[in-house]
Formats: C-alpha cells, sequence, structure tokens
C-alpha cells in the first residue's frame, strides 16, 4: 500500500478519537459535576503548574520526542525516500522546462526499476512543479523547480514496473493545468 | 485630541463586523464558484483566466478582509474595554478601517477586471512576468497598491494596539512619548526581558511586566508582533510589485526579473506569510478562548501563569517554522528543512497545552451551561486538532514528497484551520460581543443550527479535500481533461461548501431577526462619527 494511505488511516484514526472525546467532554461536562474550588486560585499563590497542567504538558513533550524520532527516522515507510538522497545515481535525467512546457530527454524516458534515478530539473523562466504521477493518478513523488540560476535535484527508486505520467505540481500561470505528460516515463522491470 | 467615547469604539467594531462579514460572503461565494469549476460545471459561465483571478482574490478577500477585520473590530472594542482606557489615536482608527477596506477591495476589482493571477504565493517571478504569461502591466500596478494598502492598515491598526496598551492616552495628559518608548515595552513585555534580566542580576521575588496586564491583552500584543512583521514582509512585496510596474511604464527605468533572487524571496515571503498562521490565527484565537471561556463561566482560567508563558513560547516558535513550506524545494539546505520540521512540532505544545488551559477551565466548572459563545469555542477546539495534526503530518521531509501542493494540505489542513478553527472562534467573539454591541442577544436555537451546519460542512468539505489530495489531486490548478479518480471526493466537498453557505444565511437570518436591517445600516453609515 502506498505510504500515503497508510498515514490516512493513521490520521482520520486519530482525529475520530478527538472528535469522539470532544462530543463525550462536551455531554460530560452538562452533567453533574460539584463546580469545584477554582484551582487557579491556588495557584496564585504558589505560581507555579497545576498537577494536571504537568501530566498534560509532558504527555506533549513525549509525543513531540516519539514523533520527531518517529518523522526522523527509517521506521516510517515514507521515511526511505529522504535516505535515497544519499544514494550514488545509477542514471541522471535531465530535464527542461521553458515556456510552460517540459523538454524531455526521450518518450517516454525509460529507467530501470528498483536502482537510484537521479532527475535534474531546470526551468528557464517561471517558477514550476515537477510531479510524478502513477497511472491511477496517485503521486509518487514531487518537488518544486525554482528557476535558474538554480538547479533541482531529486533521486528516486522506482520500485513498479510501468508507465507513469509527469505534471506541474506548483502553479505558475493559467496555463498550468496544461503542463500534463502522460507516458512520459517507462519503468522497465527489474 | 478628541476623546473617543465607548459608544463611538461601539460604532466602530460594528462597521468593522460589518464588512468583515460582508467580505465573508463574498469569499464564501467565490469559494463555492470555484467549487463548481473544478467539478468542470459553469465552464461557459467564467472561462480559467477568471478561475484563476478568483483564486487569487479568495484568500484576501477571506483573509484579510473577512479574518483580519473582524479582529480588529472586535480589538478596537475588547482591548479599551478591558484596560479601562481609550484607544490611543482615533484618527489611526479610522485610517485602518479605510486602508483595509480600500486595499481588498483594490485587490478584488484589479483580479475581477484584469483577471490578474499571481495567487497568494506571489512566487517570483510570476507575478512581474507579465511578458511571458501575458498579464497587463497596469494590473500588476494596482494589485500591487492593494496589497500595500491592506498591510499598510494592518500596520496601523497594530501600532494603534501597541501605543492603546503601551502608552498614557495623548489627550489626558498632553504628553506624546516618543515611538521608542512603544517598541522598547513591547519587546520587553513581549519577550520578557525584565524577567530575564531580573534573573541574571538575581533579583529577589521579581515578577514579570506582561503579569502586569490580563491574559487577553498579553496574546493581543504578542499576537501583533507575528503579524506585524507579516505586515512589513507582505506590504513590501506589494510595494516591490507597485514599484517593478512603474518602473517597467518608463522607458529605460524597467527593473528585470533576475533582480529578486527566487529562492530567497521565497524564503522570506514564507517567513513573512507563516507569521499569520502563528499571530492571527494561533494566538489571536488563543487570546479569545482566554478571554471568552473564562468571562462566560465566570471562572479563572486555568493555568494562567502558564498560559502566558506558552504565548511567548509560541512567539519564538512562530519564528522560526516557515521552513515546511519549502520542503519541496530541494535547493533549500537541508538542515532548514529539519528545522523547518522541528519547529512545527512546537506548535504541538503551545496549542497543546492552549486547548488543555480552555478545556480545564470549563472542566472545573461542571456543569457547564452552554451558550452560543462556548459551544463555538468548543468547536473550533476540534477545528484545530483536525488540522494542527493535518500540519504536523505534511511538515515533514519525506512525507512532503506526496503531500505538498495536495488538496491534503488546503484541505484538511488550510481550511478547517481557517473555517472550522478561526472563524468558529471569531463567530464565538461576534455572539459574545453582540449584547454588549448593541443591547441584543441572538437566538441560541438559530446560533446552534449555525453551528452545525457551518462545523459539519466545514469537516465535510476538507476532509473531502483530503481524502483527494491523498490520492493525489492537487491544489490550486484545474483539471480540464477531467477529473478521473478524485469526482467524487469534490462533489462531496461542494456539498459541504453548500452547507457552509447555508450555516452563514442562518446566522444572517439571526442577526436581522434580531436587528433591524434599517438600524444596522443606520450605524454603519451613521455621518455622526
Amino acid at each position: 500500500m502506498a505510504p500515503q494511505l497508510i498515514i490516512e488511516y493513521i490520521y482520520f484514526s486519530i482525529i475520530a478519537i478527538v472528535i469522539g472525546f470532544i462530543i463525550a467532554f462536551y455531554i460530560l461536562t452538562q452533567r453533574g459535576g460539584d463546580r469545584r474550588e477554582d484551582p487557579t486560585e491556588k495557584q496564585e499563590e504558589k505560581k507555579g503548574m497545576e498537577k494536571g497542567e504537568k501530566r498534560w504538558l509532558i504527555f506533549l513533550l513525549t509525543i513531540l520526542v516519539i514523533g520527531n524520532i518517529l518523522m526522523l527516522s527509517p521506521i516510517l515507510p515514507s521515511a526511505k525516500y529522504a535516505l535515497w538522497l544519499e544514494d550514488e545515481p545509477r542514471l541522471t535525467i535531465t530535464i527542461e522546462v521553458k515556456n510552460y512546457e517540459f523538454i524531455l530527454p526521450e518518450k517516454p524516458i525509460r529507467v530501470p526499476a528498483g536502482v537510484p534515478v537521479e532527475f535534474i530539473v531546470v526551468s528557464a523562466d517561471l517558477l514550476y512543479g515537477f510531479g510524478v504521477f502513477r497511472k491511477d493518478g496517485l503521486i509518487v513523488f514531487q518537488m518544486q523547480v525554482v528557476p535558474q540560476p538554480y538547479t533541482n535535484r531529486i533521486i528516486w527508486i522506482f520500485e513498479e514496473p510501468g508507465y507513469y505520467d509527469i505534471r506541474s505540481t506548483e502553479y505558475s500561470g493559467p496555463k498550468h493545468p496544461y503542463m500534463y505528460v502522460p507516458d512520459a516515463i517507462y519503468v522497465v522491470g527489474g | 485630541m478628541k476623546k473617543m467615547n465607548e459608544e463611538e469604539r461601539k460604532i466602530l467594531s460594528i462597521r468593522f463586523v460589518v464588512v468583515s462579514l460582508i467580505f465573508l460572503a463574498l469569499a464564501g461565494l467565490e469559494g463555492l464558484l470555484m467549487r463548481f469549476r473544478i467539478l468542470n460545471i459553469l465552464t461557459e459561465f467564467f472561462d480559467e483566466k477568471h478561475f484563476y483571478s478568483m483564486m487569487t482574490a479568495h484568500p484576501f478577500v477571506g483573509v484579510y478582509g473577512w479574518a483580519y477585520m473582524a479582529v480588529m473590530g472586535a480589538f478596537y472594542f475588547l482591548v479599551p474595554y478591558i484596560l479601562k482606557k481609550d484607544i490611543y489615536s482615533k484618527k489611526a482608527a479610522y485610517a485602518s478601517f479605510w486602508l483595509m477596506l480600500i486595499g481588498t477591495l483594490t485587490v478584488w476589482t484589479t483580479t475581477f477586471i484584469t483577471h490578474y493571477a499571481p495567487l497568494y504565493t506571489l512566487y517570483w517571478p510570476i507575478p512581474t512576468a507579465y511578458e511571458i504569461i501575458g498579464w497587463d502591466i497596469h494590473s500588476i500596478l494596482f494589485f500591487g497598491l492593494g496589497v500595500t494598502l491592506i498591510l499598510g492598515g494592518v500596520l496601523v491598526f497594530f501600532a494603534n494596539m501597541f501605543a492603546t496598551i503601551f502608552l498614557p492616552l495623548r489627550h489626558t495628559d498632553g504628553a506624546s512619548p516618543s515611538p521608542w518608548y512603544v517598541i522598547r515595552e513591547l519587546l520587553t513585555t513581549a519577550f520578557n526581558l525584565d524577567k530575564i534580566k531580573a534573573k541574571i542580576k538575581k533579583t529577589p521575588e521579581y515578577s514579570a511586566k506582561a503579569f502586569n496586564y490580563p491574559v487577553f491583552v498579553v496574546a493581543v500584543f504578542r499576537g501583533c508582533v507575528d503579524t506585524t512583521l507579516n505586515a512589513f514582509v507582505i506590504g513590501g512585496v506589494g510595494l516591490l510589485l507597485t514599484i517593478f510596474a512603474v518602473s517597467h511604464m518608463i522607458p529605460g527605468a524597467a527593473i528585470p526579473i533576475t533582480a529578486v533572487d527566487p529562492l530567497i524571496y521565497k524564503n522570506v515571503f514564507w517567513w513573512g506569510l507563516d507569521l499569520i498562521a502563528d499571530g492571527n490565527v494561533l494566538i489571536f484565537t488563543a487570546g479569545t478562548w482566554y478571554l471568552i471561556v473564562p468571562l462566560i463561566l465566570n471562572r479563572k482560567l486555568y493555568g494562567e501563569s502558564v498560559v502566558r508563558t506558552v504565548i511567548l513560547a509560541d512567539l519564538v516558535v512562530s519564528l522560526f517554522v516557515w521552513n515546511h513550506h519549502m520542503l519541496a524545494d530541494t535547493p533549500q539546505p537541508i538542515l532548514l528543512q529539519v528545522q523547518g520540521q522541528l519547529f512545527t512540532w512546537g506548535e504541538l505544545i503551545t496549542m497543546g497545552l492552549t486547548m488543555f488551559a480552555v478545556l480545564a477551565t470549563m472542566w472545573f466548572a461542571r456543569p457547564v451551561k452552554y451558550t452560543a459563545p462556548l459551544k463555538f469555542v468548543l468547536a473550533s477546539i476540534v477545528g484545530y486538532a483536525v488540522g494542527g495534526l493535518a500540519g504536523i503530518i505534511q511538515a515533514n521531509y519525506a512525507s512532503n514528497r506526496f503531500f505538498h501542493n495536495t488538496q491534503w494540505v488546503i484541505g484538511i489542513h488550510g481550511h478547517i484551520q481557517l473555517l472550522v478553527g478561526l472563524s468558529l472562534t471569531l463567530f464565538a467573539a461576534i455572539y459574545a460581543l453582540f449584547p454588549l454591541l448593541t443591547g441584543k442577544a441572538l437566538d441560541e436555537k438559530l446560533a446552534s443550527l449555525h453551528l452545525i451546519l457551518w462545523t459539519v460542512g466545514g469537516l465535510v468539505m476538507g476532509l473531502s479535500m483530503g481524502l483527494a489530495g491523498t490520492l493525489g489531486m492537487l491544489r490550486r490548478t484545474l483539471y480540464p481533461m477531467g477529473l478521473g479518480p478524485y469526482e467524487p471526493y469534490m462533489f462531496y466537498a461542494t456539498v459541504g461548501a453548500l452547507m457552509l453557505g447555508v450555516g452563514f444565511i442562518v446566522f444572517l437570518v439571526n442577526i436581522l431577526k434580531t436587528v433591524k436591517i434599517s438600524d444596522l445600516l443606520k450605524i454603519v453609515f451613521s455621518s455622526k462619527y
């Protein structure tokens, strides 16, 4: 399964819990309760954190640390994409973008599956985007194309053979939606 | 200087709120039309150029016309009310109103008439590449002027707020302290510099200056720091576009497009633009919650001293998060990318503690009788939780490869934060302020209907867009060759948008049922002030 779909399931599970919690909170806070003594009055005297606040802060800090470790480590399925940047490319493909057109070295660009491929994209005029899409519309990867003097570079390993489309992923004027090249890349099975 | 009495402040606030609601209606109508156009409906009604110009105007009208003007209206009334002081400058208060109104209308009419469409991102050199894209040079001039006027209005408002909070009144003592006094007081208080100094000097039992102000006012001036910096950057871009256009109208004076480095520009732009998210969307919201919830429940805010520190921490975090917008820019140094990712998690702490303080205040006030403002605050917490979590997910160097610039970013993160998070907070403020400003309360049943339609509509729209985003649907673009697998999601997003529209109409009916439209118009167009 594509990593974005895994992330989507995890995300929706968490927000279902959040929404459920707020609904329960709304119901519970209307019922009963003893209108307890205002804890902030005591706090004024000691100028410190309440016990509940401390616990909550520790919980948030724990999430922060775990979250960052997860996000920066190779455990997360998508993290491998960042690590691929360190790989030595077996093939380099240079694409120029000019006047709303992708100028490809060949069509389709033939690349082998399972090996690091470097894409270098340069723009002669505007800021564009460079995205590679599966035939069912799912994004495989993308990057911004900052115009010259900058060179935009990404290394990718295609895992599945087949045809892929190229589309500009950044708005660059009303002609932008036509920057679409179907079957621009053909990944040869490894 | 002539004093601005409470009645005049009320009228000024009502004017701001009425205009902001008109802009919300306009932004909403644009949003709805764009939703239909994305579905490739109404293609004869407006062409692609019109669509992108609408997409350019939409965030300016929605953010500056609605959110900023509503905030200004509320703060022009609330800050003097809480501090029991007058607004520092009456002239500046009116100037900010007119600058915002004229500036927003200039941006809107320019894009509408000329179809100038650089989008709110204004990525260099797109706004100035008129020879390649085919825009009229005059449209760059008027758009640049409009943006400059809006941000000029924002700066005048914040200068007036800072002076109102930190300065003694000019008309009471006749003195006019130097602006440096205000800046020094602001920086000292906003960053707790006096407390740091006291710690270094080992002064015992020193209480920071920020503790002299109610927590709502602390949130106001700290949020104003972010939004002032934002105004300098975005206003600066407006000025840059104006100068560029003028230079191209004078023979031999044309500034070349290459005079600006596109990557450095993008960094500065996002540094400034993201400060809106923190200043206006998060800190002002936190301030409004801190005011409304304890006031209605008649209790102190839970953990008030910690909350002040949290607001300061968020100010620091907000200065270093802009890089999460540039994770797909591969020429950007990797260290900056990691910094953007790490600081974004900082917002989990600040917003998490803010929500906790509000919820704990409610919890200890059980049994709570939920009036409209409290219900809106509770629902806005849902908006921030749902939108904030999506933000943390996309602000990751690896996952940004497939989330960047998709409908996920603008749907689940952007629109849910703005519509369910920020807008519900602003509505909460309007429901709470309405009796104070008009002497009449709005109908609770209609308010509940407004809340349900708006919240469910906002969530349906945002989540549907997000689901299309994970499947690869991009933002900021039409699909003239067909939507393919994204079509059902865009249909549900349109249903959500329609629910938002009906919710807004219910809100208007509630207002017009409570206050006669003729009375409202009399206030807005009153020649008395």
